[in-house]
């Protein structure tokens, strides 16, 4: 390899990804007030922080994976209840709006986060770094564009995210994620999703 | 290496739950497969892909940029992951999709476009063809025929359901078909390789494929074809000429995506062992080139080379007819961009391919190394204009010459 490779990668990843065209984002005001209109808050929290079991965090979600993920629920190409019966009928512009945001809020821990397991959190640690996560995710792991942010999400809904990959019951809009889980064990992904929801 | 390659290969994205608790310490992921410790710290990764309607105004059709006394305008939108094109007798437009599942109708309403979603919920209905007015759509794992298309745009109804006759694989990986009629009425499509480089049965895997339109009578049309998006026949010589896209990780100039030229069914064209000329060390023990039937031409490092057609019409200059349209959907595995355009290879009486020259461009911006668009496929309509799905933007470009 060129030597420059590692270089230049380190600079275009500094430079967060420019390549994709620019576009007339969603509207945060509008979607604030759609997710108030939707209840979404009951479920995922009213600042976009989940305090229940198995329901992700949104807050701090970059804004293209939301609203590819909204997509796939609404066509019913991702079969997570409730969501696909919760997008029925919303428009292309209402699914931007509900992602400018969440992408615009803070993201944080649940509150009821356990406390750090110093053991599983190593064992994560080294494990995300065998399997390249942050080459996707982002070194910090707060994700770009289609990436989701692993960071702080609620650790039961990433190691079922992941098993779900895994096992291909879920599928996103390309194969790198299932590829990424292939041979990946039950304890494994323990590890990797405790390291997660501790950052 | 090899046997877990195998392994990799064959099972990457269907992971059986079985297989998957066993290996201990898998090997790397397939999405890293082939690539060097070098490029570990790479952080190329597929684009984003855009799932929503681009309005009209925000389509990028000003900085679109063709040869002088040719036209472009944007002819359909609203159309979000429009992909592989066919044209139906009376003139509608379908189109396939990957992500989003859908299968769209475009029709021309009084100088007007009418988008009207056909199917959907389907898993990546990237091949569609029309023959006899029916519509022929080919998902992952799956065959469906819409019998009477035209007539019924706005109730389709329940299509036959030909997925069992054509039994085709599962593989999610590279799974998406391009699908065609070719001229001795047989339906035609790929199976693309279900990694990025491994070894896998040769005779199940990277082919193209042709079938009776019931399903029946699979043959094997070209081995060694990692994954072809596009292909069409010579007008006179009815030859078979298929685009095929290289693997990733690489590096940023190798191996170049390439045009084959098939002249006998069943020829061998060379991945894994071979590609663009070019032996991969990734494979060993390998297999030179020489073994191998030689691409026609080299059509650029991951440029994504996707649909491909001959200009049949009459409404373009002479120059530009028997010569092949290819659209480059663009690269993602290589710093610096290349592809986003259209190109044409230009062809000698002989069938050699004299060059590639670039007909539409202005979709990547050099300075920037940013893209507006992403052209997936060509369609020579039959008024002679030439059609170019923009994936990202959902949405369709006519080009037309002279006044
Ligand atoms: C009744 C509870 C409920 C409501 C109300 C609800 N959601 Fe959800 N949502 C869920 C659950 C549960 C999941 C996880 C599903 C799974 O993965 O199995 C989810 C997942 C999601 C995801 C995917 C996130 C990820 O990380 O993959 C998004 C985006 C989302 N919801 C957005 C919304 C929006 C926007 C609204 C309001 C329009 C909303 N949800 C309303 C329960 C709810
Ligand atoms: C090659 C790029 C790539 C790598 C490497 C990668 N991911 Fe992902 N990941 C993605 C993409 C793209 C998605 C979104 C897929 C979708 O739409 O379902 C995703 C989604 C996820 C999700 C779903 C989160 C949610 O909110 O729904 C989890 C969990 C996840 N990744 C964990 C990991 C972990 C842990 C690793 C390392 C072991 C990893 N990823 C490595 C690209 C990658």
């Amino acid at each position: 390899m060129r030597p420059g490779f590692l270089l230049l990668a380190a600079a275009l990843l500094a430079a967060a990804f420019p390549f994709g065209p620019a576009r007339a984002a969603g509207d945060a005001a509008r979607g604030r007030a759609l997710a108030e209109e939707h209840s979404c808050g009951g479920c995922h929290g009213p600042q976009g922080v989940s305090g229940q079991p198995n329901i992700p965090s949104l807050a701090g979600q970059p804004a293209d994976f939301i609203t590819l993920q909204m997509i796939l629920f609404r066509e019913v190409l991702r079969d997570a209840p409730p969501m696909p019966d919760l997008a029925q009928g919303l428009s292309d512009q209402q699914i931007e709006d509900l992602a400018a945001h969440y992408a615009a809020l803070p993201s944080g821990p649940a509150e009821d986060r356990g406390p750090r397991d110093a053991g599983r959190f190593h064992d994560g640690a080294l494990l995300a770094e065998r399997l390249r996560c942050g080459i996707c995710h982002l070194p910090d792991y707060r994700g770009r564009m289609q990436i989701p942010r692993l960071a702080g999400q609620r650790e039961e809904y990433l190691a079922g995210a992941m098993a779900q990959y895994r096992d291909g019951r879920r599928h996103g809009s390309d194969t790198n994620m299932n590829a990424v889980m292939y041979g990946v064990t039950d304890a494994e992904i323990a590890a990797l999703a405790h390291y997660m929801a501790q950052q | 290496m090899m046997r877990t390659c195998l392994a990799l290969g064959l099972t990457a994205v269907l992971a059986l739950p079985a297989m998957a608790q066993q290996a201990a310490t898998p090997p790397a992921p397939s999405w890293a497969q082939g690539r060097p410790d070098g490029m570990a710290a790479s952080p190329l990764a597929p684009h984003a892909p855009r799932m929503t309607v681009t309005a009209p105004d925000q389509v990028p059709v000003a900085a679109l940029r063709v040869p002088q006394g040719f036209k472009v305008e944007l002819w359909a939108s609203g159309a979000p992951g429009a992909r592989m094109m066919a044209e139906g007798p009376n003139g509608t437009v379908f189109v396939g999709t990957r992500t989003i599942g859908r299968v769209y109708a475009v029709t021309d309403q009084g100088g007007q476009r009418q988008v009207r979603t056909i199917a959907q919920r389907l898993n990546q209905p990237n091949g569609v063809a029309v023959r006899d007015g029916n519509l022929y759509v080919v998902a992952i794992n799956r065959v469906l025929r819409y019998d009477g298309i035209e007539g019924k745009l706005d109730a389709p109804g329940e299509p036959a359901d030909l997925t069992q006759a054509f039994a085709l694989s599962p593989e999610e990986h590279h799974g998406w078909k391009f699908l065609a009629f070719g001229p001795d009425g047989r339906l035609y499509m790929n199976r693309g390789v279900p990694c990025n480089v491994c070894e896998f049965d040769r005779d199940r895997f990277a082919l193209i494929l042709s079938f009776n339109p019931d399903g029946s009578g699979q043959r094997i049309e070209a081995k060694g074809v990692r994954n072809s998006m596009g292909f069409d026949w010579h007008p006179q010589t009815r030859e078979l000429w298929a685009t095929n896209n290289g693997r990733d990780w690489a590096g940023n100039d190798t191996p170049e995506d390439t045009l084959l030229r098939i002249r006998r069914p069943g020829e061998d064209h060379g991945f894994p062992y071979c590609a663009a000329n070019w032996q991969d060390p990734f494979m060993q023990p390998g297999r030179p080139c020489s073994e191998f039937v030689a691409p026609a031409a080299l059509l650029g490092p991951h440029t994504a080379s996707l649909g491909m057609r001959f200009y049949t019409g009459t409404a373009f200059p002479e120059a530009y007819r028997n010569q092949i349209f290819i659209a480059r959907r663009g690269s993602w595995n290589r710093e610096q961009l290349s592809g986003y355009d259209v190109v044409v290879a230009k062809l000698d009486a002989q069938g050699n391919v004299t060059g590639i020259e670039p007909f539409l461009t202005g979709l990547r911006d050099e300075a920037n190394n940013r893209f507006l668009g992403r052209p997936v496929d060509v369609l020579v309509r039959r008024d002679g204009s030439l059609l170019v799905s923009d994936e990202q933007n959902g949405a369709i470009y006519r080009i037309t010459h002279g006044q």
